[in-house]
């Protein structure tokens, strides 16, 4: 709770709660989204705007194994409800299936140990045109250090592959301490190899098109939405004969 | 054509500085939130050379740095520092976790090349 008092404060316009699912044990089941108006009575208004702070909810899934990949192929009723779906895996193949196949918003990139693969140029560059975003986490570059050596480390090589396209900084960050501002954030990127412009898209625009590209996942092709609509179906037909008369009378 | 040598003199000078600006200025604040000792000057400005150092090592503990203002009951203060180091001054505050085992975090307010815009923040105007 207290958490989010900071973000506002620090000038944040949309948070996303994670929920980790870690496919190692077993038995494990997708869980419904706590919803974000359970948690929070009335939402703060962002500073310097009239509106009020979006809370989306996010799944992470953490795969090593192929076979973990069906639940996300499944339509599991569960995974519907989320808005953001990441998932991050361990393995060069689930690499290359989650870039490639899968139909997920961000692909966390690990910065909490030495990543056991190098990146291709190929499965990175059909993930940026599927429209698909590489995650950086930086709350354990404050906690650690060998931790910020490889955050550093595993951002570098991530740049020379991608170019500084498709990335999102994120923080993982289980105390309001350990959150940082936004320009904050947008100057880290610049330690990681992004240009200017590149950082501050890391935290500004990337951000809103991963949570827009969960969007499109709700409805068809990203242009149709389907919504259920109370039935008001004879309330139309009376107001077409109205709309008809006045055409012919004008 | 060659214009008079002999013109008056003008009534006013104008001078156009191309050069990109010496020092930036930085507004920050440590947030200590456990209610323990708050750091004196000296200890602030040890804080701020620890996290270079830290972070970028003994290149990045010698960046010219100078606390300019420092006020220990809100713990903010102004920091100058050359300004091709601004970006590892600021990356250096902003990875900082610990001071003496205890959490915190620098929340950096403002920065400008200009001293004079630090006086002013957008940000807390109440409207």
């Amino acid at each position: 709770q207290n958490s989010f008092t900071v973000c506002f404060s620090v000038g944040y316009s949309a948070v996303a709660l994670n929920h980790v699912i870690d496919f190692k044990e077993k038995k494990q089941e997708i869980v419904k989204p706590t919803s974000p108006s359970e948690l929070f009575p009335s939402l703060p208004i962002v500073q310097g705007t009239s509106k009020r702070i979006k809370v989306l909810t996010r799944l992470t899934l953490i795969v090593s194994d192929p076979s973990h990949c069906n639940l996300l192929r499944s339509t599991s009723a569960n995974i519907r409800l989320y808005d953001i779906i990441a998932v991050f895996p361990k393995t060069e193949k689930l690499f290359h299936i989650a870039c490639t196949t899968l139909d997920v918003d961000l692909v966390c990139i690990n910065v909490t140990e030495k990543l056991p693969f190098y990146f291709r140029r190929p499965p990175v560059n059909m993930a940026i045109d599927r429209g698909i975003y590489f995650e950086l986490l930086y709350t354990p570059a404050i906690k650690d250090s060998t931790m910020r050596r490889y955050t550093i480390s595993n951002a570098i090589s991530l740049m020379q592959i991608c170019k500084g396209k498709n990335i999102v900084i994120s923080s993982a960050a289980e105390r309001p301490l350990e959150l940082r501002g936004p320009y904050d954030v947008a100057n880290l990127g610049l330690l990681f190899g992004l240009s200017e412009g590149e950082a501050k898209a890391a935290v500004s625009t990337n951000c809103r098109a991963a949570m827009l590209h969960g969007e499109t996942r709700k409805s068809a092709c990203g242009v149709v939405y389907t919504v259920k609509k109370p039935r008001k179906v004879e309330e139309e037909e009376t107001a077409v004969p109205a709309c008809k008369k006045a055409k012919t009378q004008a | 054509r060659p214009a008079g040598r002999g013109m008056a003199a003008a009534a006013f000078e104008r001078r156009v500085l191309r050069r990109a600006a010496e020092h930036h200025y930085l507004r920050v604040r440590l947030e200590l939130p456990d209610g323990g000792a708050r750091p004196s000057a000296a200890q602030f400005k040890q804080l701020v050379v620890t996290a270079l150092r830290e972070l970028h090592g003994e290149v990045g503990a010698a960046l010219p740095v100078d606390v300019l203002t420092y006020e220990e009951k809100t713990l903010s203060a102004i920091l100058r520092v050359i300004s091709s180091g601004l970006v590892k001054l600021w990356s250096a505050l902003t990875l900082l976790g610990f001071y003496q085992n205890r959490r915190c975090a620098f929340r950096v307010l403002q920065t400008s090349p200009f001293l004079l815009a630090l006086s002013g923040n957008s940000r807390e105007l109440v409207l």
